[in-house]
């Protein structure tokens, strides 16, 4: 390797310092300081060092087992739907010559409408009033009004209710997600589809067309040229899009602090809100940081599992 | 020949009937709230679908009631400072990391993409203390001001992200030919790579502007007085405030809207050039 002159490593250097001090200061410090904090009783001041008893209290605290339950349903709600049905559009997207232009701003309105304002429209849309929309989507289809954002049984009891057994074990309404939960998962579907949608008709569009002639003459149906050709090709973006996904709906919070209904109880509270609770209902910093940081391992953890698992099958070409 | 024909238009429709579908469920929630925008407070009641008669003045009403002038202005101008600071410091972080192979910075990019999986819930304490401090400490006072509410944003590393993937794809011939002419990376930097960087430059920049305008726990954190609250926070307060009356909240939904839909409309083209380099490999 050629030697970089010393002048060219400063200004390397020098480029780098702006952004690097803030990630420093805002971003890598914290994480420092956040470790150091849940040692310690910390109410609104330090007081004393108590090695890791939080993270034992922690470990027995039926809030996080809640927390990571409900943060597990809302991946696999929200990610395997988003992925399926961004790709089947951006595919349709992809064929159409006329009006291309118009469905790609159409779907993207949701991602860029304010997460504030986009969650108050869901909240109205989503109550449990006979005449919300959801609740007149419902009664169409001939089935009886239910109360979305405010119901804190699961949709396998009320799944269960509906088909006629009035008793089941308890286990069933505790275990699976509430329908407050599916509805929040409804939402998150409905803002990120556009944008999964728009990234991955770029990943289409740079796929040489010359494959699918050469399929086509070899006799290929559309359904081999996609699980041959499109699938393999989009593969790396679908790998960024589903990283990105994992991290984010563990990092998820706004939308799901302004969808929590009192109805729902607990049952939409993933591990963000309940550490923002301790923090600023109980106002207790140290445990709230050691449940952060247990937050912050969770998604480490997850994404080089997800790195190795499936980072493998990713096809980036010769 | 005829029943192919038929058979390729049958398959248009259906695209065409699937895709606009999805975009029903797309902008029905947004045409809702528009419409609901527009109705008396009787008809968000009995859910009617379009208003009698439009009602202008609920517009009138909730930027009064609400304030919205305030949060209008206090949100814009930390949205400019953010966006202008993010894209400066992101571009000059990512030039090195694409074109100068300096010692370190396979390590520095992984850093860097490290802090993307850092949730906001680790940061907020430890940040609120430091700002705690800094306000103490600084000549400038950064609590209930516009320190606290801007320099913590002002990179993002998915910012240096994009801007080093499109930066790798400028061709080397034009560094050599500046550096013939006698340029440094300074000025290739911003007088020959800047202008070429025009479309990811926005779709960061749009990114930035949606993340700013969305931010809603932070600023809640350090700002108690409305003087330098966003619009978000306003909005969260009215809606809350306004308990029942769906048509003040649609309307200042929409208010708090309109800015970010104006700013994406304008520079449509570019954000969707600009996204495609985000799935690309690394």
């Amino acid at each position: 390797m050629k030697k970089i002159p010393l002048r060219e490593q400063a200004i390397a250097w020098g480029f780098l310092s702006p952004a690097l001090l803030v990630l420093l200061v805002f971003g890598i410090w914290p994480i420092a300081y956040a470790l150091y904090i849940s040692l310690h009783r910390w109410r609104i001041k330090q007081e004393a060092f108590i090695g890791v008893d939080h993270y034992v209290r922690a470990l027995s605290d039926p809030a996080l087992y809640n927390g990571f339950k409900v943060t597990f349903f809302y991946a696999l709600g929200t990610i395997p739907a988003e992925l399926v049905l961004s790709t089947g559009l951006a595919c349709l997207l992809f064929k159409i010559l006329r009006g291309k232009g118009f469905f790609r701003v159409l779907y993207f309105l949701p991602y860029i409408t304010p997460v504030i304002a986009s969650a108050v429209v869901f909240r109205t849309l989503f109550s449990p009033h006979p005449s919300s929309l959801a609740n007149r989507f419902w009664g169409f289809w001939g089935f009886e009004n239910q109360r979305w954002l405010y119901e804190n049984k699961s949709v396998v009891a009320l799944g269960l209710k509906a088909l006629g057994f009035s008793t089941y074990p308890a286990w069933v309404d505790t275990f699976f997600p509430s329908l407050a939960l599916v509805s929040v998962i409804l939402y998150n579907i409905w803002v990120y589809v556009g944008y999964n949608t728009v990234i991955l008709l770029a990943g289409l569009s740079a796929i040489p067309r010359q494959y699918y002639e050469a399929a086509e003459i070899d006799g290929a149906n559309p359904w081999q040229s996609f699980c041959q050709i499109t699938l393999p090709l989009i593969s790396p973006t679908l790998f960024f899009l589903s990283t990105v996904a994992i991290i984010g709906t563990f990092k998820a919070f706004n939308h799901i602090y302004i969808l929590r209904t009192p109805g729902a109880r607990d049952t939409t509270d993933v591990l963000s809100v309940v550490i923002f609770d301790q923090i600023f209902q109980n106002h207790n910093a140290g445990y709230a940081a050691a449940l952060a940081f247990i937050l912050f391992i969770a998604i480490l953890v997850l994404t080089l599992v997800q790195n190795r698992v499936l980072g493998r099958r990713v096809f980036y070409g010769d | 020949m005829a029943t192919e024909r038929q058979s390729s238009r049958g398959k248009r429709w259906l695209t065409y009937g699937g895709l606009g579908l999805c975009g029903v469920a797309a902008g029905l929630p947004f045409v809702w709230m528009v419409l609901a925008s527009f109705m008396t407070e009787g008809e968000t009641l009995r859910r009617v679908l379009l208003p009698e008669q439009v009602q202008w003045t609920n517009y009138a009403l909730a930027w009064k009631e609400a304030d919205f002038g305030l949060y209008f202005k206090n949100s814009l101008i930390i949205a400019v400072m953010q966006v202008g600071g993010t894209l400066l410091f992101s571009l000059m972080a990512a030039y090195p990391l694409a074109r100068i192979p300096f010692r370190g910075r396979e390590v520095v990019f992984v850093g860097i993409l490290g802090t993307m999986m850092v949730p906001e819930m680790v940061t907020t304490v430890p940040n609120f203390l430091l700002i705690n401090w800094l306000n103490r400490y600084s000549p400038i006072p950064w609590l209930n001001n516009w320190p606290a509410l801007t320099i913590p944003f002002m990179a993002s590393a998915f910012a240096i992200f994009l801007l080093r993937q499109f930066l790798r794809g400028i061709p080397g011939e034009l560094w050599e030919a500046a550096r013939m002419d006698g340029a440094g990376h300074l000025r290739f930097l911003f007088q020959i790579a800047l202008p070429l960087c025009r479309a990811p430059l926005l779709t960061v920049g749009m990114f930035t502007f949606i993340g700013s305008w969305n931010s809603l726990a932070w600023p809640l954190l350090v700002t108690n007085t409305p003087e330098w609250r966003p619009i978000s926070v306003g909005l969260q307060q009215f809606v809350s405030e306004a308990g029942p009356e769906v048509h003040l909240q649609m309307a200042g939904a929409v208010i708090a809207t309109l800015p970010v839909l104006l700013v994406y409309f304008l520079i449509q083209k570019e954000f969707t050039e600009g996204i495609s380099l985000s799935g690309l490999k690394a």
